[in-house]
């Protein structure tokens, strides 16, 4: 069986919500991520949502995503410094998010494994007067920016659904680990990687920063914020509309004269048709016409129908689908994303990586129990057992 | 001296709009030469002198190539053998049309590293749909799910997934760099942006598949953990009606402990005393009421100083700050120097700016920023230290319209 291509990376992974999913990144690409715990188990085994049918009693599946390809080692109760200080110490990589107890752990590895690679993740950087500010999700996106620009005139700024803020954090992680090993092979020195979740949430949010920073070129009559506007793009050529049997997202970009053609066949296109409209001049007019022509004709389409003929035509339309129909896409099944698999003794199809390698392909392993791995990692660092 | 962890990494960027060029853009941070392939027929927002081209290639140099020109072509495959990645994120099909696929570059280059971050992955019925990132959004279930209970026409208010894809095929680059190192070959990557945001639904999805739980938009609630409050909140309001001047306050009380530091905090006012909001069961069931008390006690303060003090109370809270806070009230922005002007003025456009990469090695810094390079600029010096070419040759390419 081919190997992923991360095989033989050991990373030990201390991560909490902030970069978890940078570990799984990890773990999914083939390195042997061990992911210790202790003896009451992982807090994030709390998280839901829970599988009740699951053996033994009600299985996170918010954790088997999350935990995906992990190896657990169950730490022994009043030895767990002394065992995550051995587990590092036979680590390439090690991944952390401050705490006292990783600060403590730190002191003692360094002299112990130079060449270990910290990835460590805080809230806010190390330093600041806003390093001891405890931010989940909400609290992270909102500093961060992409609270502001989420939701619609007549709704509070919006959070986004899940963990998305936290997922930029984690493929930043993942990134600064892989990177950081690649740099260690060459220079065969370790070295410390701080990320600030606050400056990952902000380096992704599209338009936020170019309008404060180029208003003056953009010229746009918001001028330097664009405030919250549901789910128009910023450049008023994408928004969901309503059909008459759901939403779908439209667009004329990137080509507005195929969708004029398109208008015309419909016999829908009403000004649209003025030469004015061609010029570089008129282009927001055009863009501002042509949606609201738009909004007017999507409401009386079958969404699904429009979709896949907008597709045909190979115009950007996006059908708004509910989490059950992508549970049971065909894209998705054809391309075999998802990957049947235990978890918690029964059997369910995990989602799979985004990305398929032709000579090292990523695999799904089963997902574990509590400690299932403790004694083989213990083999694996030449370590019988915590009493000897 | 220390050197960035990808410096010597050749890297030919056929990427355009967000996705890919962001992905590039984080590898040029880390140190690779980055060739952005781009030409003069490329208009909006792939024109080197557009904000939005600005905002992704910075630390990448320019070369501008005909490619409907079979010198130009030529020269896009003598670099490609000499790249130790090829990366584009065009529909499924175009770099073949160019004589550039995988199969043809590994010919002669078997070390190489060829990525395509296509929108739905080279195979499956849904192979050949051009999508961008509301598509994406859409189809993936980030639009339906983000929003408020009975709206599906929210969704997330920017380019979330085009970021994420961009940082997803940067991970395929390292990885398969990684591999190469143990294996000594290249591969083909061949990323879906599809599988990229469908993979942001992981627990819903599960949920469904589990337990047949559909999720559905929750506003700012969480949709499988229990913690209230945990809204946003109108505070003291700005001097315009403007909905971009609204100040609110996020107040997220993950614990019962975080609650009770809240009412602390409020004075604790006789409604909070309800020996129901003692635990989360009883806030959740009484969240309308709670949510309208601290929006009323909120609505003429300052959102900076109510944040301060709940955060000194040990209650998680955060302004929603806007585009302009960041640049000008955000202190840790200010002291880790993370929003930078960069010191060489763009031609025509004047000063540009610069999110830093927010990853901080301690040994091998990655603090150089360059600004966007103009169409072309780095013709010359790109012929040079890729191919070795001569003036002559370079001379020869430009007038057989290769160059543009």
């Amino acid at each position: 069986m081919a190997e992923g291509p991360l095989s033989g990376i050991r990373v030990l992974d201390l991560t909490d919500e902030r970069a978890i999913y940078g570990a799984k990144l990890l773990a999914d690409l083939g390195a042997d991520v061990v992911r210790p715990e202790p003896p009451e188990g992982d807090p994030l085994r709390g998280r839901g949502p829970h599988w009740e049918k699951a053996e033994p009693g009600a299985t996170s599946l918010w954790h088997a995503f999350f935990a995906s390809n992990r190896r657990f080692y169950t730490l022994t109760d009043g030895k767990e410094q002394e065992e995550l200080q051995r587990l590092a110490e036979n680590a390439d990589i090690l991944l952390t998010c401050r705490s006292t107890s990783v600060t403590e752990l730190l002191a003692g590895i360094e002299a112990a494994n130079p060449n270990l690679l910290i990835i460590n993740t805080s809230s806010f950087g190390p330093e600041g007067p806003w390093a001891d500010f405890q931010a989940p999700d909400l609290v992270a996106g909102a500093l961060a920016g992409a609270v502001a620009t989420t939701g619609d005139v007549d709704t509070p700024p919006l959070k986004c659904f899940g963990e998305l803020n936290f997922m930029v954090s984690g493929v930043y992680v993942a990134i600064a680990a892989i990177a950081g090993w690649l740099e260690r092979e060459e220079s065969g020195q370790g070295q410390v990687a701080e990320i600030s979740v606050h400056e990952c949430i902000a380096s992704c949010l599209e338009q936020v920063l170019m309008f404060y920073w180029y208003s003056d070129v953009l010229m746009r009559p918001e001028g330097k914020v664009l405030a919250r506007r549901g789910s128009t793009h910023w450049t008023d050529a994408f928004t969901v509309m309503n059909g008459k049997n759901g939403s779908i997202m439209i667009t004329p970009a990137p080509d507005f004269d195929r969708q004029l053609a398109w208008l015309i066949e419909e016999g829908v296109h009403g000004d649209l048709i003025d030469p004015k409209y061609q010029e570089p001049e008129h282009l927001r007019e055009r863009v501002e016409l042509t949606m609201k022509i738009l909004t007017e004709w999507v409401s009386g389409k079958d969404v699904e129908a429009l979709f896949y003929e907008a597709q045909e035509r190979h115009a950007p339309y996006g059908w708004v689908q509910p989490i059950e129909r992508l549970a049971e896409n065909a894209q998705l099944q054809a391309r075999n994303w998802f990957v049947e698999t235990d978890v918690g003794g029964a059997s369910l199809p995990l989602p799979g990586a985004p990305y398929h390698f032709s000579d090292t392909p990523w695999t799904m392993g089963d997902y574990k129990s509590p400690g299932a791995d403790t004694d083989a990692i213990l083999a694996d660092i030449g370590w019988g057992g915590v009493d000897e | 001296m220390s050197s960035r962890p990808l410096e010597g990494l050749k890297i030919l960027d056929f990427t355009h709009v967000l996705a890919g060029p962001f992905g590039t853009r984080v590898l040029g941070d880390l140190g690779a030469d980055v060739v952005k392939v781009n030409s003069a027929s490329r208009g909006g927002v792939n024109a080197p002198e557009s904000p939005y081209y600005i905002m992704w290639n910075r630390n990448k140099r320019a070369l501008s190539l005909d490619m409907s020109n079979e010198a130009g072509q030529q020269i896009a495959l003598d670099l490609a053998v000499k790249a130790d990645v090829v990366i584009d994120n065009f529909s499924v099909g175009v770099l073949d049309r160019w004589g550039l696929g995988y199969e043809r570059v590994q010919e002669t280059n078997p070390g190489v590293i060829y990525v395509q971050m296509s929108g739905m992955g080279d195979n499956g019925p849904w192979s050949d749909f051009v999508t961008y990132a509301p598509t994406i959004h859409a189809v993936c279930g980030l639009t339906h799910l983000t929003g408020v209970p009975g709206r599906e026409d929210i969704g997330v208010g920017y380019s979330y997934n085009d970021h994420q894809s961009g940082l997803h095929g940067t991970v395929a680059v390292l990885a398969a760099l990684v591999a190469r190192r143990r294996t000594g070959r290249g591969q083909r990557v061949d990323m879906s942006q599809f599988e990229v945001g469908a993979n942001f639904c992981g627990p819903a999805l599960l949920d469904y598949l589990a337990n047949g739980v559909a999720a559905r938009s929750c506003a700012n609630k969480l949709p499988y953990d229990q913690a209230a409050p945990h809204n946003v909140y109108r505070c003291a309001p700005a001097e315009t009606e403007s909905v971009a001047d609204e100040r609110w306050l996020a107040i997220a009380c993950m614990t019962d402990e975080h609650w009770r530091n809240l009412r602390v905090a409020m004075g604790d006012p006789d409604w909070a005393q309800d020996t129901s909001l003692k635990n989360v069961e009883g806030r959740i069931a009484n969240e309308a009421l709670i949510d309208q008390n601290i929006a009323g006690w909120l609505a003429d303060k300052d959102d900076y100083e109510m944040m301060d003090l709940l955060q000194k109370a040990g209650v998680p809270a955060g302004v929603v700050q806007n585009g302009a806070d960041l640049q000008e009230r955000d202190p840790q922005f200010e002291l880790s120097d993370y929003l930078i002007e960069l010191d060489d003025p763009l031609p025509v456009i004047g000063p540009t700016f610069a999110d830093r990469l927010p990853i901080r090695f301690s040994r091998t810094p990655c603090n150089e920023y360059t600004r966007v390079r103009t169409l072309g600029e780095d013709n010359e010096a790109v012929l040079r230290d890729w191919l070795g070419s001569s003036d002559d040759e370079i001379q020869q390419a430009t007038e057989r319209g290769a160059l543009n």
